[in-house]
């Protein structure tokens, strides 16, 4: 063979290569056989073995694992006249996971190829062939500015907040049920976009309005037959308001374990809504389950609280601040109207340690231990017939906790679109041996905890926090100014006398 | 050009500076990935002190390059044409010194730093379902049962899908829904550092007796494992054992 009939051959091989390659993956990016070896080693679990959604898991998650037998995707770039999604959709869901739920993002456990495979996998549970014919179309994308957010405010009060609440807390005022076994779900929480699902980018949720969330009441607004349709400049609009009304001050910081308490000349606060409040430097703090004692709990509604701190010379102001979808109050015919059967008061509570621990020892997080007792301050939201409550519990473990018959605290709470505030007040000094005495500049060890009665959260079932820490930051005396200024002498002067002694030599 | 000592002195220390707050990081990120492992600040003066002291050390070794380092200072300190520097110098030294010690008295908001023992070591007994286990001769008996192996391993699986998950991961990262808001964060058991380095009796221990089993350098006030005896059989925690392994692909120590 010359050398020209080979390079032939090579040139025809390589084309005949593209061409098969072009065409395998147009037919579909994945493998589905392979798929199913992956999704049997990491899926299975919560997604079922036959991807019902009824994996070992699903019973313990909120919201529940996707059942992929239904075909439904909640989150989809095709636009309204395609339910199914792009391939893509399917693929970002999986590398990137689902924010907010326990759906991790698996891109750095699993190849590209991997994903693919359990792309074409999933889809074959739902007999699901082919691609989407049309996306949605995102028009000339509107720059966020005072009028667009404006504009954008009247169209949410109209269109979204009869189920995202005035100020888009997702405060419902509807009982909401989702399409696969009728889950209870509820609307998302507008001011945690670090929680969206599906990407929180503005064509992210552009994305959301124009499509809806299939299998769940959020509808499109796409949609030709409906009175709410939106143009694709509205949407923009609407989509501008949304990112604007983020609530920076609830998202959690790295590293920042401490609660700032503020030393104030004269009175403190009155209510949780003084303007004295205002300059206070709030932390909020992650809250999850009380999944270490019986009875536990998997599926809390809150996420997370913060807190702000004052004090003067008699006493010490906590303001505790989370979002809570409803007020609950047992006996009231509207907030009945919401729950789901029997359902129980809203509270918080803070814990502190009896002493504050010289070395690093504490007590046990939760609820303290025999030789470590713990104070719970414990504010209750009340009922229909009773008015909000507080109580103050002395603690040795959880099974060992007792009510005080007198209370040395105060406390009030306030319930508006979607937030409670609570303040609780208490002198820093007490003439209880068993309460914990505050003290300046000391750091104290404090945790957290919430319990949302419409969410069926009552006695040991509801959010905890693990320990973190208080400090009442003294003023600070001249003695910051003076020793450095000392330090900064004395250094001067061995200066000269080293120079001194050097030039005499 | 010969370098003179003094450069040399201050290039030394400006590199094992950068070794201890950049490289080293550096390592501890290549080693588990997604981490930036700071040495904790008083540690590293510490270091620096130890290293200062050994640098000073080498240079002076002889008594000629004793002089050298001095020189330049000396000369400093003396020469009518370096006035300027001298009192440059002599104005910057006293600042910095205001400055450190301000930033040292300051009162501030960073939390104390507590340091705790991730693996203590283990009792040679531990009481757990009313019963007393020998660590030292304690094993999984379901593994002797080596037909059994895979149905054992997926009903251990279960188990972690119903208990474990939610601080642990659905990847085994100890990256799970809840592991944010616990300190110390959960354990993974991905990678050759963690459960690969431990017997399976030690994980048996620390499953069985959950945090307030731990001895108290291991902080057990913090730690919010479970005691996984009130909520699990003994059987399950085996089952849940060989999952673990399993899935991650290693063995439990046996020496």
């Amino acid at each position: 063979m010359n050398i020209k009939k080979l390079f032939k051959m090579h040139y025809l091989l390589a084309v005949i290569l593209l061409i098969a390659t072009v065409s395998i993956s147009e037919a579909a990016k994945g493998d589905k056989e392979a798929g199913k070896k992956v999704y049997e080693k990491k899926c299975a679990w919560c997604h079922g073995w036959a991807g019902a959604g009824d994996g070992a898991a699903a019973d313990f998650l909120n919201p529940r694992p996707r059942d992929f037998t239904s075909g439904i995707y909640k989150y989809k770039t095709s636009n309204i006249d395609n339910p199914f999604p792009y391939e893509e959709d399917i693929y970002k869901m999986i590398a990137n996971g689902m924010t907010g739920t326990s759906m991790p993002f698996w891109k750095d456990v699993l190849s590209d190829k991997d994903i693919w495979n359990l792309v074409a996998y999933v889809k074959s549970l739902a007999g699901l062939e082919g691609e989407p014919a049309a996306k949605v179309n995102y028009g000339k994308q509107v720059s966020s500015s005072a009028e667009s957010i404006k504009k954008g405010k009247e169209l949410f009060i109209d269109r979204c907040s009869e189920c995202h609440g005035d100020e888009g807390k997702g405060d419902a005022m509807k009982k909401l049920k989702d399409d696969w076994v009728g889950n209870r779900i509820w609307p998302r929480n507008l001011t945690k976009p670090w929680l969206f699902r599906a990407g929180s980018d503005p064509k992210d949720i552009y994305t959301r309005i124009s499509t809806g969330i299939s299998g769940t009441p959020m509808p499109s607004f796409d949609d030709p037959a409906s009175k709410k349709k939106l143009t694709e400049e509205e949407k923009w609009h609407v989509v501008n308001y949304v990112t604007s009304i983020k609530n920076e001050a609830r998202r959690l910081k790295d590293g920042d374990t401490v609660v700032k308490a503020k030393r104030l000349t004269g009175e403190l606060p009155k209510d949780v809504n003084d303007e004295k409040w205002k300059d206070v430097e709030s932390t909020a703090y992650p809250l999850v389950g009380q999944i270490i004692a019986k009875e536990r709990f998997f599926t809390p509604s809150v996420e997370d609280i913060t807190v702000k701190a004052v004090y003067n010379d008699k006493d010490i102001a906590f303001l505790l601040e989370w979002d809570d979808r409803t007020n609950s109050i047992p006996g009231d015919a509207k907030a009945q109207e919401l729950a789901d059967g029997e359902f129980y008061e809203d509270a918080v509570s803070i814990q502190l340690p009896v002493t504050i621990p010289e070395e690093m020892e504490k007590p046990y997080f939760g609820m303290g231990d025999g030789s470590h007792p713990v104070n719970v301050w414990h504010w209750k939201s009340g009922t229909a017939k009773d008015p909000q409550s507080v109580n103050v519990m002395d603690a040795t473990g959880f099974k060992n906790i007792k009510k005080r018959d007198k209370v040395n605290i105060t406390a009030k709470g306030s319930y508006n679109k979607g937030t409670w505030k609570v303040m609780m007040t208490r002198p820093l000094k007490t003439d209880n041996k068993d309460d914990m005495q505050f003290e300046e500049g000391r750091f104290t060890p404090i945790a957290f905890a919430t319990w949302d009665g419409t969410n069926g959260e009552k006695g040991s079932k509801h959010t905890i926090t693990t320990w973190y820490w208080i400090l009442l930051k003294p003023p600070t005396g001249s003695k910051v100014v003076f020793i450095p200024l000392l330090v900064a002498g004395i250094v001067l002067g061995a200066e000269l006398l080293i120079a001194r002694s050097v030039k005499k030599k | 050009m010969k370098m003179s000592k003094l450069s040399l002195f201050v290039l030394l220390t400006i590199g094992a500076y950068l070794v201890l707050k950049i490289v080293v990081p550096i390592i501890g990120r290549f080693l588990h990935p997604g981490t930036w492992p700071l040495i904790p600040t008083s540690l590293l003066k510490m270091y620096m002190l130890f290293i200062i002291v050994t640098i000073l050390l080498y240079l002076t070794s002889k008594e000629e390059d004793a002089k050298a380092l001095i020189a330049p200072i000396k000369a400093t300190l003396t020469d009518p044409s370096k006035r300027m520097l001298r009192n440059i110098i002599f104005a910057v030294i006293p600042l910095l010194a205001a400055y450190i010690t301000y930033s040292n008295v300051a009162p501030s908001y960073d939390a104390p730093v507590e340091l705790r023992s991730i693996h203590p070591a283990p009792p040679s007994s531990v009481n757990a379902y009313n019963k007393s286990y020998n660590l030292l001769t304690l094993k999984n008996p379901l593994r002797d049962d080596a037909a059994n192996y895979a149905k054992y391993v997926k009903e251990g699986g279960e188990v972690y899908f119903k208990n474990c998950f939610y601080c642990h991961g659905d990847k085994l990262d100890g990256k799970g829904h809840f592991y944010q808001g616990f300190n110390p964060q959960p354990l993974p058991f991905m990678g050759t550092d963690t459960i690969a380095q431990l017997s399976e009796s030690f994980v048996f221990w620390r499953v069985a007796t959950g945090g307030p089993g731990l001895p108290k350098e291991g902080a057990p006030w913090l730690s919010a494992m479970p005691i996984w005896e009130h909520f699990i059989s003994e059987e399950e925690i085996w089952k849940v054992s060989m999952f673990i392994y399993d899935y991650s692909g290693n063995k439990p120590r046996t020496f």
